[in-house]
């Protein structure tokens, strides 16, 4: 059996001879055999082929250099394209002018042998304006192109997209401006991107964030007619019945009200990291502990739940938040029932076991839901 | 008390017109965008250098084929944990058999935790990798991707242009497409250990290259 590097370079043999042209369909019969004779070959094959399309945006890099001519290496820094003050804390500079001295090949980093059959031509530090212009313009142009196809409409006003999870499955969702959502089980947000604020709109269940520093752009969740506003930190958010709960375990996040109906406004809260605040209708409640204890509100994210002398009641409602199958308190006696432990939510089964053995509860197994009865 | 109504849901259904996407596209928009993430954990973790692009191959293999039955919810932290029993299997079986090994696979458990979720890469940032990427190819070879990708010139047109076979062009696109994968999904993982600790590995690699035109 070949090993990595030698299916590397027939896959991009295969890839470079379909790119030759006069491509028949002899030799694509050829090639879907190869493919589908081992996977390494198809992942081999799909990697090279997505860097080669992604190597397509060189082009960018094509505009305003005339036709025959082959800028030299780390040019790119000089032109306006990447004179942007991001572009300085991004390896990419650096790394071009790194790879001079660090190419696999032992050629000198000068632009250009005198054998070279087309001639770079050595760029001019300066260039009048119009040819500048051009450059820009066309170098824009590019990005708009490239920024669209990734749906991130960075020179438009808004960028709009909703994503859900399922019963039972947690979803990380990276955002365009670094920022990464974990959606619980069932949950559902709407993220609205503008110029002036990153706005999330929690419509269903719970959502972890991790929010990307950008002082010029709140990042805010609104739920049930309040906002969580935050420029760089880690925080919940999560939909009860009536109520919402805010969990925050780096940074500092305000929680404001929209006005009531009768005009009167809700104190704003600063929550700061370690608290858990709990808004409903009567106000907020806030309690501040450690930042572990306020972890364990989150260990969703790992798969687990969390209690500590919590009614039953409250017990199944946290399990029924992941779980089709749900938990039904029988009769109000065991719902008053107070447990504690660390319980994987995938699990309801095995929860049901415990308690069947543990307090004096029968459980009544159907198809959509486990009734608990009194014994 | 009521129940709600069952409900079906799509699997791992992020954006919903991305449902129907084919399982490569999925694999190069989910998997490969980490593939500087999953290099630099393979460089931190296995020290044998020269089985880290086998190992990687092993890693894809796995997670393609996991992923043709189902989708994972999370893939990069799937394609971690799956790295991680990959490098966990071959230590039991004895293939690496040493006291750095021993202590690797220790370690393999707490660098899991430290991989940070990589930024998504901006349009721009993405250009300024393919850019620093172009730019290491070898001379001959950062000609032909030029001529063939931003000139638009056929492969034909670009022998005649250069004076070259076109076999050669051929050739070099090959090597292009391989080198730019490398640099572009590698990224600064790439770069990093050339500059740390495994210089050797990559000039072999390199020579490996110039090998083959």
């Amino acid at each position: 059996m070949p090993n990595s590097r030698q299916i590397e370079r027939i896959a991009a043999a295969w890839l470079a001879r379909r790119d030759a042209g006069a491509w028949s369909a002899h030799e694509q019969a050829r090639l879907d055999a190869w493919l589908s004779a081992c996977t390494a070959h198809r992942i081999a094959f799909v990697r090279l082929e997505a860097a080669w399309h992604q190597s397509d945006r060189l082009k960018a890099l094509g505009a305003g250099v005339a036709s025959g001519t082959l800028p030299a290496r780390g040019a790119w820094t000089l032109s306006p394209f990447f004179d942007s003050p991001e572009a300085h804390h991004l390896p990419a500079t650096g790394a071009a002018n790194d790879a001079v001295g660090e190419t696999p090949c032992p050629q000198p980093a000068t632009p250009a042998s005198a054998t070279n059959p087309i001639r770079p031509a050595r760029r001019a530090p300066k260039r009048p304006w119009r040819t500048r212009l051009r450059y820009v313009a066309a170098a824009a142009a590019v990005i708009l192109t490239a920024s669209l196809a990734l749906g991130w409409h960075h020179y438009t006003a808004v960028e709009q997209a909703t994503y859900r999870s399922a019963m039972g499955g947690l979803q990380e969702v990276p955002l365009a401006d670094g920022s990464v959502v974990t959606l619980s089980s069932d949950s559902r947000i709407l993220v609205t991107f503008s110029h002036g604020e990153r706005h999330v709109d929690l419509q269903q269940g719970e959502a972890f964030f991790k929010v990307a520093k950008d002082p010029a752009r709140p990042f805010v969740v609104g739920a049930d007619g309040r906002r969580a506003t935050a420029v760089g930190t880690r925080f919940a958010v999560r939909h009860g019945g009536t109520d919402l709960r805010v969990v925050v375990t780096e940074g500092l996040v305000r929680l404001e009200a929209d006005n009531n109906p009768d005009g009167r406004r809700q104190p704003t809260t600063l929550l700061p990291a370690g608290s858990v605040a709990t808004a409903s209708n009567a106000g907020v409640v806030v309690r501040s502990g450690s930042i572990q204890r306020a972890e364990e509100y989150l260990s969703w994210r790992t798969g687990f739940v969390n209690f500590h002398d919590t009614p039953l009641s409250a017990a199944a409602a946290e399990f029924n938040r992941y779980n089709p199958r749900k938990i039904v308190i029988g009769d109000a006696a065991v719902g008053r029932m107070r447990i504690g432990g660390n319980f994987r939510w995938s699990n309801a089964d095995t929860f049901v076991r415990l308690l069947e053995q543990g307090f004096p509860i029968r459980a009544v197994r159907r198809d959509n839901a486990i009734v608990l009865q009194h014994r | 008390m009521g129940f709600p109504p069952s409900r079906v849901f799509v699997r791992n259904c992020g954006k919903v017109a991305l449902v129907n996407e084919s399982l490569d596209t999925w694999f190069a928009r989910e998997i490969l965008v980490h593939e500087s993430a999953l290099m630099r954990y393979l460089l931190r973790s296995w020290f044998r250098r020269d089985e880290i692009h086998d190992l990687r191959q092993d890693i894809y293999v796995r997670v393609y084929e996991a992923a043709a039955k189902a989708r994972p919810a999370m893939p990069k932290s799937f394609m971690f944990t799956t790295a991680r029993h990959l490098m966990t299997d071959r230590l039991r079986r004895g293939r690496v058999v040493s006291i750095e090994a021993v202590g690797d696979l220790d370690a393999l458990n707490v660098l899991i935790d430290d991989v940070s979720p990589e930024r998504r890469l901006s349009a721009r940032q993405e250009l300024q990798r393919l850019t620093a990427a172009f730019d290491r190819l070898p001379e001959r070879c950062r000609e032909v991707v030029w001529l063939r990708r931003v000139e638009e010139l056929s492969q034909k047109e670009v022998a005649a242009r250069m004076g070259i076979g076109e076999k050669t062009v051929e050739k070099q696109v090959a090597k292009g497409m391989r080198l730019i994968a490398e640099y572009f999904y590698g990224g600064s993982a790439v770069l990093r250990t050339s500059r740390r600790a495994a210089p050797a590995a990559e000039r072999g690699d390199g020579h490996a290259q110039q090998q083959a035109d």
